[in-house]
Parts: structure tokens; sequence; C-alpha cells
């Protein structure tokens, strides 16, 4: 089993986060927590 | 949002890099619509708002920053917004739409509210902006501040500066009436913009160390205090390779660099943060602001000898038909001659100067360096000696 990354926000900030550390190793178990209804927001 | 907002960008589809379903599709789960009630440190859990319990490897925290509020009565009335959030943008658009909005009311001068009422007056909403200090874009030199503000007035913005908020209760003529030391102003919307803050509730509840910004202390590869717990964005500080202390910048695109990078960390690739510049832009009606490196104060804190000088000149040869106007001031140490800061305002190319002179802070370049600097030169886009040489040896000559 991977290894667990939890992400608090997913903004631009938390969504690069997610998605980088993703690419660099698949075998991560991502969860995102957003307290809003809407994800990776531009400004 | 702003340009959402004014119908610039028509969809907030497009406000959104990816989806929810796009991030699952990556294998990214992702919870919308719920807090963090703890974290639980020992047992390595995060508890959500709703009970649930999630176990943890790592943790990153990007949790944001919160729009400031000005604690007057009456700001959290119907038809009174902050703009932080893509919900924020939602239900402004639907209110505008809603209520038919004759009059509008900004309160504070900094980018957000500049660009919200550039949107509104696009809107054929008439619109004043309430300002605590003397001119907008603090960050800038006072004479291009002055230049922004004519260019909002030419475009018919009421500026009403050094003004002090009472409460907002019911209007007569207009929804709301907001109460100043100036006396009441009404308007069917009042947005307020009067600033935002990192949001470190969670990391403080954890303990985590707090930088002197206020915001989350993180190393070069964005990690906190603790081996396992990382932040990235708005809530967490960077860098500045001027001052070589660590702010709180919260933009966007350094949101996205320090994320790539926790993430690149946690995904073990290591990789560090290189810092920042303080590189910033706006726009408000046709004119361009920039800016990028330390204010004269911000250099004389930090232990510098600030010099400087404001040059206003041309964005293409003079030899072109219809000159375009642009004011530079650029900000060096009289110790070294090392540029430490750039503002500049004006018609044309003025992001594009500014680029430039953050490689140059960025690379910590002197003003001798700049002043015979090789840059792409042709009649449309500049003299054959640029407003940045000008600066430069304009500068250089009072030091």
């Amino acid at each position: 089993m991977g290894k667990r990354l939890i992400v608090v926000g997913a903004g631009a900030g938390g969504g690069s986060v997610a998605a980088e550390a993703k690419r660099r190793d698949p075998s991560l178990e991502i969860t995102m927590i957003e307290q809003g209804l809407h994800v990776a927001t531009a400004a | 949002m702003p340009y959402y907002i004014g119908d610039v960008i028509k969809e907030a589809g497009k406000l959104t890099a990816r989806t929810p379903e796009k991030f699952r599709e990556g294998g990214i789960e992702v919870i919308i619509d719920t807090g963090v009630a703890e974290v639980d440190e020992q047992r390595q859990e995060v508890r959500l708002a709703d009970g649930k319990a999630l176990p943890y490897d790592f943790l990153a925290l990007a949790t944001g920053a919160e729009a400031l509020r000005p604690g007057i009565p009456g700001e959290d009335r119907e038809g009174v917004f902050l703009l932080k959030k893509l919900a924020d943008a939602l239900a402004i658009k639907s209110y505008l739409a809603a209520i038919g909005c004759r009059r509008a009311i900004v309160i504070g001068a900094g980018f957000i509210g500049l660009e919200v009422s550039e949107a509104f007056v696009n809107r054929g909403i008439e619109t004043e902006m309430i300002h605590r200090g003397k001119l907008p874009a603090a960050r800038w030199d006072p004479e291009l501040g002055a230049a922004l503000l004519e260019e909002m007035k030419r475009r018919g913005v009421i500026f009403t500066p050094q003004t002090e908020l009472i409460s907002i209760e019911g209007g007569d003529t207009y929804r709301l009436r907001l109460n100043t030391n100036h006396g009441p102003r009404e308007a069917d919307i009042i947005l307020i913009a009067t600033g935002i803050r990192a949001d470190t509730r969670l990391a403080r509840a954890m303990g985590l160390t707090i930088g002197g910004s206020g915001a989350i202390a993180v190393n070069f590869s964005q990690r906190t205090c603790r081996e396992n717990v990382y932040a990235a964005g708005d809530c967490c500080e960077s860098f500045h390779r001027v001052s070589r202390r660590w702010v709180n910048i919260p933009l966007g695109d350094i949101a996205n660099k320090q994320g790539r990078v926790a993430g690149s960390n946690i995904g073990g690739t290591p990789r560090t943060f290189p810092g920042v510049v303080g590189a910033q832009s706006f726009r408000i009606f046709s004119w361009e602001a920039a800016a990028a490196g330390i204010t004269e104060r911000e250099a004389a804190a930090a232990g510098f000898h600030p010099v400087s000088a404001l040059l206003w000149g041309n964005a293409t040869a003079g030899t072109m038909p219809g000159p375009k106007k642009i004011g530079l001031k650029l900000i060096a140490d009289r110790a070294t001659g090392r540029l430490l800061g750039a503002q500049a305002v004006g018609e044309q190319r003025v992001v594009g100067r500014i680029n430039t002179l953050a490689a140059a802070l960025w690379a910590g370049l002197a003003l001798d360096d700049i002043g015979y600097m090789d840059l792409a030169y042709a009649p449309p886009f500049s003299g054959s000696w640029d407003i940045i040489h000008l600066a430069a040896q304009n500068l250089l000559r009072k030091m």
C-alpha cells in the first residue's frame, strides 16, 4: 500500500501539491479536503 | 474573478483549472464542502468537521488566505460582499443580475478593489471607491498612484479618500447606506476589498511555527517545522530574494510554484523553491501597473541605503505617432549600486519592462549593468534607449 497524503485546501496551492505529488509517486494515496464548493480556482 | 464579474470572462467554468472529477480521474480523491476540525499528530489523523477521521503519512496545508472585514455594524447585510472565493464571484454576479444594480461602493483601493471598480463601470454601474488612504495602489509611488487615479476619474469612478467607515444600514434611494466620517453614501451593492491575511488557524492549532509575516514558516522545500507536514500558497511564507527576509505575498502564481515544489518533495523528487522578488501587476481601464522588488521603506528596514528616482517617458520610440506615457521609478542601494525595486504605470508595455527588471532583481544586477543591458529594440516597442536604460542612468547620476 502506498503512503497517504492529505492536502487541506484545494485552491491553487493545494491543487498543485496533489497533482505534482501524484505525478512523482503514482503509488501515493491522496485526498484533498476543501471547505468551499470549488477546487483549483484562478484568481 | 473581477473579469468574470465584468463579463470579460463569460463562463464561470473558465475560472477553475480542474474539476473534482478531473482530479478523481487522476487518482486524487476530493472532498468538498467539508472543513477540518483538527489534526491529531499523535495518531497521524485528520478529523473532519463531519466526525470522520482520515489517517495520513504526509500532510500538506494549503489553507489559503481569508478576506479581512472592517468590523463595522451591518457588514454582513445582504448586498455586502467580499471577493476571495469563486463562490463570492458567483454570488456577486447573480446579485447584480437579480437586482438591476444602479450604484456600487467599493471599499479599498488595492488591486482587487481597482479591478472590481473597472468591472462595475464596464457594466454601466455608477461606482464610488472609498479608501482609507490618499491614493490608490499604496505600494506604488504617490506620483504613479496619482496617475492611476486620473485614469479612474476619466472613466467616471468617484474616488473618496481618507475615509473612515462607521456602519452599514438600509438605504433610501438605494438598497444600502454606508455611514462614514465624510457622511452617508448609498449604493445597491457594497464590495469590501480591504485586504487579506494568511489563514493559519489550523497551523496554529497544531502548534506549527508561524513566521514574522504572520504566515506559516517553511523551509526551501516547503516543509514546516514538522518532518512530514508541508505548506504551500497564500497561507505560508516565501523567501524574498531582494530583502533576504521571509515574506507573505498571497498571489496565485506563487502558490502554483510552491505547491509543485511541495508535491515534488512529498513524491520523492527533491526540489527547492527559489524564492520571490515581489513581482506583481494589474490593469485599471487602459492603464497598466506593475512592480517588483522592495519599496524604499522596506529597503531601509532591511538595512539598505535606498536612493530612488522616477522618470516619465515613452513606451515606444519618440518618432512613432501616438506617444504612450510610461512612468518608471527605480530604487537602488547607495552602498552597492544594486537595484532594489522598480515600480511603473503607463498606457502600454509596462508589465514587460517590470518583468525585465524582475529578472534583474532576481539575478542581483546593479544599475551599471541595467543602464547598458542589451534589450530588444524596434520603434514600435521602445526608443533606442529604452526607458529602463534611461531610468537606470538617471538614478546612477544621483548615487
